[in-house]
């Protein structure tokens, strides 16, 4: 594609079609079969108009929206390359099969999964490429999971050139929070052929944010804007085709190349767009570009020292390897938060341990991190089956941890990196090892970067760790290090990662060490310390760092950092607090302390037992008498959970197996996506001791089945909140019955009662939480 | 009409909190002021409207839709018009709870009773705007898809009509569910003459399809 040559779109179907004759609220691309001569005539007018690529009526044209319609996808899409293929005859005209959302929100949000979104688009990529379109226009995306499930389908299932655009709002995101730097770095490492922006708004409106994209991308830039804000009362669009015009002539001059019109636009915006931009080019685009890696929502852009956190990883962790073990997302999603709270910028993610299905765990991990935090991760494995798996289920841009120079390690890996549009780690070894000198490691570095250019992969994405050898065994290494990478950094041009910690093994008062190794290695050009954030004097020194290398512009982030830092809090006093005071004032700390004091008097069980859970009941109590109301049971459970805790630290360090009570599954039924309610009951089975297996929300009764015959779960409790779908819950307990499994079902949820739960075969009602509790008493014990 | 989340009306919270009259403890009221802050500041509320001429038969003019069961339309008997609302407090909010639920339950439930709360705001906010904006002709309360012999599945047609994914980033479950959750359509009958307030009744309530009380044929108290 010629970047200086300008692309004339074409302006809006729906419009024209309803103009037509098209009920507001029938399916549009029906028409493609229907009415294809009222289809063509609306391609032939833009064709006319002076559209050089025109899109099928093939928006919608998806198995979702079209279900029960009597047609299906493949004859829609079919019909709908037709219909603009006869529309264009006679004129230089190339046809965009059209791709819009599937109209489901994909997880975590929603319940759609990525496979299945992918499986939509696919079908309409094979059947848009058979018909013969010329390109694929992917458009009007909000979330930028969903564009890159559509992205990869259309690259993995044809050879066409794929555009993306995406619909924005003034603020900068989208509906779901996406950030104009976040799509760009994502669809460009993709390797899309041009993206930019559609519907949205008006031209003028969309300016700013095409002046961020620009700074972010080399790639073609798209720009297909709505006739200015609609009327909120008729839906109307009033900007006037020679305004649009005018407006779009704005848009060349920042460069953007290819332009039309969304929603409100007709030919006559087409024909004017066409006078306007007649013998004009586009602006030339920035020479130098911003980088970053991505999560949908929030950027780590690459223009100073970014925090990565080392804390999701098992290596030495007993509890952490247990939770691998037990799949417990959860206990991995909340050292997330609590590294996103410390200040990481970026988080590594290593779940690599003996025995397990690591490609599994890491695409469960990925997807369970992403729910829980705003920030892009570090795919960390060396496993190139786990990377594939992390990289295609990540939403953004990841670094990929890592490669290093063996070949066939580059060979395997580099080719994932390329196709997912990662970063990526190099290390400075090869199959002799780590060299002992400074120059063989940048030779190593040279060589890998070298070898990610051949495969595709840009150099700003090539990120070298000379490694860190532990200076208590090989303390000539410590300096080697540090020049290898002020090397890496100033003869290769390189960016540079490496993490820090492991420098101070074995020594005493190790934070000092790793600290001063940190802030020298700062000096010397590191941009990318893996290191644990959860450590205060770290981060300090990375504060420090920031103000001393004038990224911290004004001092302000270091002031605020401290002057936010609250007073150093005296040690909880056990002492003069019962353990239901604890607990009905939400007091966590205390409740811990508490806990401890007993342990040194009492075995872990007897702990549980004598003390924690009749607290737990005398607070139940009081909030089944209505003295206290939710959040108050809740902190309560909080609060006990820190008590937990501490005796599950106890266990796992002795090497001992976890206190369980027996097995409970909980599910909120299919069609049902309330699960605050079953969150409730969570906590408070939790506390108690049980081990709850969450199958989230939307569940398929054979879902539930096959977990209560895996587990072999004792009690089974399910939810619903709607009227509607308390049929769900009677088929989802049919389904338990026929299965032959003994486990006992409890229900609950708002519109359940006593009666209506006994009609649909259930064994057990559960008013509320409390309940739920005795009766996994009386089940499990 | 601009979305208007000015405030979020505590004694609403606590409704939905199933909170029963007892001293309301400091630090609770410190959780709730600092979840309510925090979702007042999370949260952007967005709406689409359009208003339709009734035609004879109940149709929406215009379009192919007519709303389902008998209770809208004799709830619409002296309209001439209707205006359908989607309004939603957005992803930005639904994140919010929902990662609450990680972190701290307490939090979670405060800020989904909030939420709750929050988007019914959004909705009477709009309803006085336009109530302004067409006088002196007369609204009636709002209908949903769910109240009365209406079905859920009307949401399909609604959405359709309405564009609302497209405007408003919210999504329909094939079960008909909203997502966001704190989101609502409704539908609003517009009349010469002045319409009976039902007031604020179990059906106005956002909480109507899940409310605890009304299952046991009891009301929180509040209506």
């Amino acid at each position: 594609m010629d970047p200086s040559e300008i692309i004339l779109l074409d302006g809006a179907m729906g419009t024209m079609l309803q103009a037509a004759g098209l009920p507001i609220g029938q399916l549009p691309e029906l028409w493609n079969i229907l009415r294809p001569e009222l289809v063509s005539a609306v391609h032939r007018r833009y064709a006319e108009a002076g559209s050089r690529v025109i899109y099928t009526n093939t928006f919608g044209a998806n198995r979702y929206k079209t279900a029960g319609c009597g047609r299906s996808v493949a004859e829609i899409v079919e019909a709908g390359v037709r219909c603009a293929r006869e529309g264009a005859r006679g004129y230089d005209v190339k046809v965009a099969l059209d791709i819009g959302p599937i109209g489901q929100l994909l997880e975590p949000l929603g319940k759609l999964g990525f496979d299945e979104a992918y499986d939509v688009f696919r079908e309409i990529v094979a059947a848009g490429e058979a018909a013969g379109a010329d390109l694929i226009v992917i458009e009007t995306m909000s979330d930028l999971y969903e564009m890159k499930a559509a992205v990869l389908a259309a690259k993995e299932n044809s050879a066409l050139p794929v555009w993306a655009t995406m619909t924005f709002e003034a603020t900068g995101r989208s509906f779901l929070g996406v950030t104009v730097s976040a799509m760009a770095l994502t669809l460009t490492a993709l390797g899309v052929d041009a993206l930019g922006f559609n519907c949205s708004l008006g031209p003028r409106e969309l300016l700013p944010l095409v002046r961020e994209l620009r700074k972010w991308t080399a790639l073609p830039l798209i720009l297909k804007p709505n006739a200015g804000l609609p009327d909120p009362a008729t839906g109307e669009y009033h900007v006037a085709p020679a305004e649009f015009a005018a407006e779009l002539k704005d848009a060349l001059a920042l460069g953007v190349s290819i332009v039309g019109g969304c929603c409100g636009t007709t030919p006559e915006y087409i024909l004017a767009a066409a006078a306007a931009l007649k013998g004009l080019s586009p602006a030339p685009r920035p020479e130098t570009l911003l980088r970053g890696v991505c999560c949908a929502s929030n950027t780590a852009a690459l223009d100073g020292v970014r925090v990565i956190g080392e804390r999701i990883n098992p290596t030495g962790k007993k509890l952490f390897q247990q939770a691998l073990r037990e799949g417990n997302l959860d206990y991995i999603a909340q050292r997330a938060v609590e590294q996103q709270d410390a200040g990481a910028e970026i988080l590594d993610v290593n779940v690599g341990l003996p025995g397990l299905d690591e490609p599994d765990l890491m695409r469960r991990t990925v997807k369970a991190l992403q729910a829980a935090v705003d920030l892009p991760l570090q795919i960390d494995s060396s496993d190139p089956k786990a990377i594939e798996a992390g990289l295609r289920a990540y939403n953004g841009k990841a670094i990929v941890n890592s490669v290093n120079g063996k070949a066939e390690v580059l060979d395997a890996i580099l080719p994932l990196c390329k196709k997912y549009g990662a970063a990526v780690v190099g290390l400075c070894m090869d199959e002799n090892g780590i060299p002992q000198t400074w120059r063989e490691r940048v030779a190593i570095a040279r060589r890998i970067l070298d070898a990610a250019l051949a495969h595709g992969i840009a150099k700003e994405d090539v990120f070298i760790d000379c490694l860190t050898l532990t200076v208590s065994a090989q303390q000539e290494q410590a300096l080697e290090t540090l020049r290898a990478l002020r090397a890496v950094k100033e003869e290769l041009g390189l960016r540079t990662v490496l993490g820090v910690s492991n420098i101070s093994f074995g020594l005493p008062a190790r934070e000092t060490i790793t600290v001063s190794f940190l802030t020298q290695a700062m000096h010397a050009g590191l941009d990318l310390p893996i290191v644990n954030p959860n450590q205060r004097a770290v981060m300090d020194a990375v504060a420090a760092f920031r103000v001393l290398s004038g990224q911290d512009r004004d001092s302000e982030a270091y002031i605020r950092r401290f002057a936010d830092a609250p007073p150093a809090s005296p040690a909880p006093a056990a002492g003069g607090m019962s353990l239901d005071e604890a607990l009905m004032r939400g007091m966590g700390q205390e409740c811990a302390a508490l806990t401890a004091a007993a342990l040194e008097k009492m075995s872990e069980l007897e702990v549980v037992d004598s003390l924690l859970i009749p607290a737990l009941d005398r607070v139940g109590e009081r909030y089944e008498r209505q003295e206290i109301f939710l959040p108050q049971l809740m902190k309560a459970a909080s609060a006990a959970c820190a008590g937990f805790d501490l005796i599950k630290a106890r266990i796992a360090a002795r090497g001992g197996s976890a206190v369980s009570k027996g097995k409970i599954i909980l599910a909120t039924v299919q069609g049902d996506i309330h699960d605050i309610g079953k969150n409730i009951v969570r906590v408070v089975l939790e506390n108690y001791g049980y081990t709850v297996i969450d199958l989230g929300r939307d569940v398929a009764p054979e879902a539930v089945v096959e977990a209560a015959v895996r587990e072999d779960a004792g009690l089974v409790g399910l939810s619903a909140l709607m009227t509607t779908t308390v049929a769900s819950m009677a088929e989802t307990i049919a389904a338990l019955r026929r299965s032959g499994h003994n486990c006992r079902i409890m229900v609950g949820g708002a519109v359940l009662t006593e009666e209506y739960a006994a009609q649909i075969g259930a064994d057990y009602y559960a008013r509320d939480a409390k309940q739920g509790a005795d009766i996994a008493k009386e089940v499990l014990g | 009409m601009v979305p208007r989340l000015d405030g979020i009306r505590r004694a609403e919270t606590l409704q939905y909190l199933s909170y029963h009259g007892s001293a309301l403890p400091d630090r609770i009221r410190a959780d709730l002021d600092r979840c309510e802050a925090l979702l007042l500041q999370t949260a952007r509320p967005r709406l689409v409207w359009k208003l339709f001429s009734l035609l004879d038969d109940g149709t929406l003019e215009g379009t192919d839709y007519r709303p389902g069961g008998e209770d809208i339309h004799a709830f619409l008997q002296d309209c001439d018009s209707v205006v359908l609302l989607a309004a939603t407090l957005g992803a930005e909010a639904e994140s919010l709870i929902r990662r609450a639920a990680g972190r701290d339950m307490a939090d979670a439930v405060i800020l989904d009773a909030a939420g709750s709360a929050a988007i019914e705001t959004v909705c009477d906010n709009f309803c006085d705007d336009l109530a302004a904006s067409l006088a002196p002709r007369f609204l009636t309360d709002r209908f949903s898809p769910g109240y009365g012999d209406m079905p859920l599945s009307d949401q399909h047609a609604l959405f359709r009509v309405l564009d609302v994914s497209r405007r408003i980033g919210v999504t329909l479950s094939q079960s008909a569910l909203m997502i966001p959750q704190k989101s609502v359509t409704a539908l609003i009958g517009v009349s010469d003459r002045p319409q009976k307030k039902r007031g604020r009744s179990c059906e106005s309530c956002g909480m109507f399809e899940t409310c605890p009380y009304r299952k046991e044929g009891k009301s929180c108290g509040s209506f």
